[in-house]
């Protein structure tokens, strides 16, 4: 198994990925939908208020999952969990970047074996530079048994 | 160590806590302390106080003297360690015994564990046993019943569908009594299980005696 | 009662009971949306193949559905934070309840604070969290 404090020590707060993301009106209203919101700021985009749920920046995806050099563990990744800081509305037709790092890294033991545990964490920023929203990703590694 | 109000509980003839509780000082816990004893007393939940047990640590920094007087509740801390046996919770961590192991490690050996911090005075008990790979059960099926085992968890609030009824099937076997805990992460569903002792417990070591003399019992207070 | 501001907010509260759809077209649609097309959550069969039980909600999609739930309860709340921990899979085509009750006010800043929870029909949690809510 990778020793964890190396890991933490060499890639912790580095960013790896920088990406950028259109936000397309339709997939808004869709996405907003289908999670069952009926606020017409999220629904309706002739309201005076219409962005996308606040839930929304969790589905951007870095176009890395990890740095270029991260270790494989072999197993699949899953989502553990996710949070999100929405700081500024995000309105349709903006041009959104987000820059990824890796925020922690940690093992545990759960209900389907020894895990690691890695939490990226997304910046997003407008065009303008300001700050948008964070998005934390908790992706679990199932390590592969040698048995 | 982890002061409670004694004169709240000295008056009675038992003392419920709940003895598996998560803050968000574990890495998946979302619970502030304090809300748990507002939510406590608000709903008035029927216990005296809980046992933080964190994941993989001992919480030496917190001091929760001020909100054990301003609720009137008992606040005791632990931990919950991880062996080749499953998760286990310690009652009456000391110094001494976080020099001793590393409570981050993810492979503590069970009879290491049961044996050394029996000679810390610490009491330590194998939670969930019934969860498939990090309960007792699970892992007896491949290495053997370990030796030490006096308590187990038989009551907690986060079990699956089935897995606190293996749990006590498991202690009847082996004659192994039961401890309730919530195992809560957030801040309502604390009190979901907990243990009634008699008499009074207002601190770690107190607890530790209390587990020791083996008068107490697991109770469900899941809706 | 539609919850506007924070003197309508009692501690203890339990947000309207929200039974979300979890039924493959809509996950479906919802994965088109936010551009997570793997077939583990639009296909039993290929989930199967996965080892998995049968299509998956993507968490993305209860912490969605978390935060629909909010809206709903208080339809100008503004959510500054909503954290979930995804313990165990929800599965799609079965019956899942959401609930959030109210752990925590800040009247002077007008916060809330909300515990959130998705559980299947056995009532086990497979989803837990909590989100922080501004209300004016």
């Amino acid at each position: 198994m990778e020793d964890v404090e190396t890991l933490r020590e060499k890639y912790l707060n580095l960013d790896y990925d920088e990406k950028t993301f259109e936000v397309d009106q339709d997939k808004i209203i869709a996405y907003a939908k289908a999670c069952g919101e009926i606020a017409p700021r999220f629904t309706d985009p002739t309201h005076a208020d219409f962005q996308a749920p606040p839930t929304f920046p969790s589905s951007l995806m870095a176009g890395r999952h990890l740095p270029e050099d991260f270790p494989r563990f072999g197993g699949i990744g899953m989502d553990a969990g996710k949070a999100v800081e929405p700081m500024l509305p995000i309105r349709p037709g903006v041009q959104l970047k987000g820059r990824t790092h890796l925020h922690d890294i940690y093992t545990k033991t759960g209900r389907s074996g020894r895990m690691i545990f890695l939490v990226s964490r997304m910046e997003l920023y407008d065009p303008e530079g300001k700050h948008v929203a964070n998005a934390d990703t908790s992706t679990v590694i199932r390590e592969r048994s040698s048995e | 160590m982890a002061a409670c109000v004694h004169e709240t509980i000295a008056e009675k003839t038992v003392v419920i806590l709940d003895l598996h509780t998560h803050s968000i000082k574990s890495d998946d816990g979302r619970a502030k302390v304090e809300n748990y004893c507002k939510w406590i007393r608000s709903r008035e939940i029927p216990i005296d106080g809980f046992v933080l047990t964190e994941h993989r640590q001992f919480d030496v920094e917190s001091d929760y003297s001020t909100l054990v007087k301003s609720s009137g509740l008992c606040i005791l801390k632990g931990s919950e360690v991880e062996t080749e046996y499953g998760h286990v919770l310690v009652f009456g961590v000391t110094e001494a015994l976080m020099l001793a192991y590393h409570f981050s490690s993810i492979g503590l050996p069970l009879a290491s564990v049961l044996e050394s911090w029996e000679q810390h005075n610490a009491i330590a008990v194998p939670c969930h046993p019934g969860r498939k790979r990090v309960g007792m059960q699970a892992n007896i099926e491949k290495l053997g019943v370990p030796a030490g085992v006096r308590i187990v968890e038989t009551l907690n609030g986060g079990s699956r569908r089935g897995e606190d009824e293996i749990t006590q099937q498991m202690a009847a076997e082996l004659g192994y009594l039961g401890i309730g805990g919530s195992d809560s992460h957030i801040v309502s569903h604390i009190g979901r299980c907990a243990t009634r002792f008699p008499g009074d417990i207002s601190n770690e070591h107190e607890l530790v005696e209390a587990l020791r003399a083996e008068e107490f019992a697991a109770i469900s207070m899941r809706q | 009662m539609t919850v506007s501001t924070i003197q309508d907010v009692e501690f203890g509260e339990e947000l309207p009971a929200f039974k979300p759809d979890t039924s493959l077209e809509n996950v479906r649609i919802f994965v088109a949306a936010a551009g997570w097309g793997a077939a583990r959550f639009t296909d039993h069969e290929a989930a199967r193949k996965e080892g998995l039980p049968g299509a998956l909600v993507p968490g993305i999609m209860s912490q969605g559905f978390l935060a629909a739930m909010i809206h709903q309860w208080a339809s100008d709340a503004r959510i500054v934070k909503i954290d979930t921990v995804f313990r165990a899979p929800v599965m799609v085509d079965q019956p899942h309840y959401i609930t959030g009750i109210v752990t925590d006010i800040n009247a002077e800043d007008s916060y809330v604070e909300i515990d959130l929870t998705v559980s299947n029909e056995a009532g086990e949690t497979r989803v837990f969290g909590t989100a922080t809510v501004n209300l004016a």
